[in-house]
């Protein structure tokens, strides 16, 4: 799954001599937090973010006076002199996961994404992976959600499609839990079925463990 | 003692789900009976069944879609879409008499030749969307039977009651955007339940924006919570709207001895959220109800649940409730 795929193509990007007051409105008007600045040729120079422009804002603390002073040479400030130079970017050609792992790494919100000539070709955000996940999940689907507790060896997988398939039930998703408790995972099947009472009792039937749902937890479960 | 409807036909038995299926014809005649023995039944006006007109089935779901599910079941597919919903060959034929009878509920309701009314149908309908059958569910019941209020009988203010265990994703979509018609829900959180619709922010969009809300429930609760959620939530929308005719998607899954959820609501709980609910009708809406049936499996509690609402419903002084039974139904919740 690569990012040309989920990325927004239709990106809004301002040049380095934009005013910052300019930049400021089309954040505002848009509902955009991401400005990539491309000089001639769309080639990427930085990313102006709106903390960026929070930084250079003038405090809310100041008197009226000193505000009006503050706004009066912010007038002449533009993008290039306060916006990320260098910003980390990704190619169209990377994954969704890659995209994933940089933010996580980098604590940002948003990528630029450009090609191998260091075009901008579009921008990958936390909305576009939200939006990519939720498809995943089946979350739009209607269905129902089970945690099953398995021992974390080979095959288990195995046996919980191959129980649940016997009923004729679809899958929208399936969630690992991977450090569940030791030696333990919790796999939670997203079951495109209103026949939940139907799909738990065969799964006991079968020796499964079904898990409380009070108790489901994606990460590591809290010690008590 | 009130005019109280019912709605009941044994055609509605035909629609057969096979073998493992939970909505099976079982729960209306475990109903009726309860109705019947406890001499319930006399007390009551029986409502015609006919089979609902075309142009009304269309009000809420598509031609196409009416069309695919004639044709799967005229062929005898066996299910139309997600294997949840299994289909006979009289499926069709059922639902349509289902709606059917419903708007013969709605038109005596409406001509006062009666106060309110329960509808034991089969196939239920909260789960159906506009192009898509859903759980169970082929023709959106409630759905249909508020566009007909409001096109034949131009009923203005229309307040939909689901407290089926789980969301009528159906009925939610169908009127999220109008603002005549109010959808409530009670039912177990979606990140835990089926549809996974009707989360507390869903409510509602663009005119109809603040005309759906949602109450949601997490597994293991009942009584108490319910009554905090219809309190707090139900009761403030109800003064609020002030409905001109009150539908009720009475669904009896959130029961304790029902597996279909991990909500555990008890036969009081359930008499009092129906009081709550015909309380503020009468208040607000001269009384004008009508219930009908979706969900709720366990045969052995549906009995006394349908008794009591039946009663609820006649304006009956509750007569005293059994100790809750062990049921089987429990099991598997263990």
């Amino acid at each position: 799954m690569f990012i040309d795929k989920s990325m927004t193509k239709d990106v809004i990007a301002v040049s380095p001599q934009m005013s910052i007051l300019e930049a400021r409105d089309i954040m505002v008007q848009k509902g955009i937090r991401h400005l990539p600045v491309v000089s001639e040729g769309d080639i990427l120079v930085g990313i102006l973010t709106d903390r960026d422009l929070r930084a250079a804002m003038p405090s809310v603390i100041l008197s009226e006076a000193e505000k009006a002073d503050g706004v009066k040479r912010l007038a002449g400030i533009t993008v290039q002199d306060i916006m990320t130079a260098d910003p980390v970017t990704v190619s169209p050609a990377q994954t969704l996961e890659d995209a994933l792992l940089l933010m996580e790494r980098h604590k940002v919100g948003a990528f630029p994404v450009v090609d191998l000539d260091g075009r901008l070709r579009g921008i990958i955000s936390v909305r576009d992976l939200m939006r990519a996940f939720v498809t995943v999940l089946g979350l739009r689907t209607p269905g129902v959600l089970i945690g099953i507790v398995v021992d974390d060896k080979l095959g288990q997988m195995k046996k919980i499609v191959d129980a649940i398939s016997e009923l004729g039930v679809s899958f929208g998703s399936v969630l690992v839990a991977r450090v569940w408790e030791e030696g333990k995972r919790a796999v939670f099947p997203y079951l495109l079925t209103n026949n939940v009472a139907r799909v738990k009792k065969h799964l006991l039937e079968k020796g499964f463990t079904l898990l409380d749902p009070m108790e489901w937890c994606l990460d590591q479960v809290p010690k008590k | 003692m009130k005019k109280t409807g019912i709605l009941y036909d044994e055609r509605f038995l035909l629609h057969k789900t096979g073998e493992g299926h939970p909505e099976i014809p079982e729960r209306l005649t475990v109903i009726m009976g309860a109705i019947e023995e406890s001499g319930l039944i006399s007390k009551m006006v029986s409502i015609p069944v006919t089979a609902a007109k075309m142009r009304w089935i269309e009000k809420v779901h598509s031609p196409k879609y009416i069309h695919r599910f004639e044709e799967a079941c005229m062929l005898d597919l066996g299910e139309l879409g997600d294997p949840d919903n299994h289909i006979c060959p009289m499926t069709y034929d059922t639902a349509l008499l289902a709606v059917g009878g419903i708007l013969n509920a709605i038109d005596m309701l409406m001509e006062g030749k009666i106060d309110n009314a329960f509808c034991a149908v089969r196939p239920p309908g909260h789960h159906a969307e506009m192009m898509d059958a859903y759980g169970f569910c082929f023709f959106n019941n409630v759905a249909i039977a508020a566009r007909y209020l409001q096109l034949q009988w131009n009923v203005a203010r229309i307040m939909i009651i689901d407290f089926d265990v789980h969301h009528g994703n159906g009925t939610q979509h169908i009127f999220e955007q109008d603002p005549e018609v109010f959808y409530y829900s009670i039912h177990e959180h979606p990140s835990f339940a089926y549809p996974g619709t009707g989360r507390e922010f869903e409510k509602g969009s663009g005119p109809g924006l603040g005309m759906t809300l949602n109450s949601t429930v997490l597994p293991g609760q009942g009584d108490e919570e319910y009554k905090t959620k219809i309190t707090q939530d139900l009761i403030p929308a109800f003064e609020q709207f002030k409905p001109d005719v009150v539908l009720v998607s009475a669904g009896f899954d959130a029961h304790a001895a029902d597996d279909m959820s991990d909500i555990l609501l008890s036969t009081e709980g359930f008499s009092w959220m129906m009081e709550q609910i015909c309380r503020m009708t009468d208040l607000y809406a001269a009384g004008r109800l009508i219930s009908v049936l979706e969900g709720g499996y366990c045969l052995d509690v549906l009995p006394e649940l349908l008794k009591n609402h039946v009663e609820i419903l006649l304006g009956l002084k509750k007569l005293h409730t059994e100790t809750e039974k062990e049921s089987p139904c429990l099991l598997i919740n263990r």
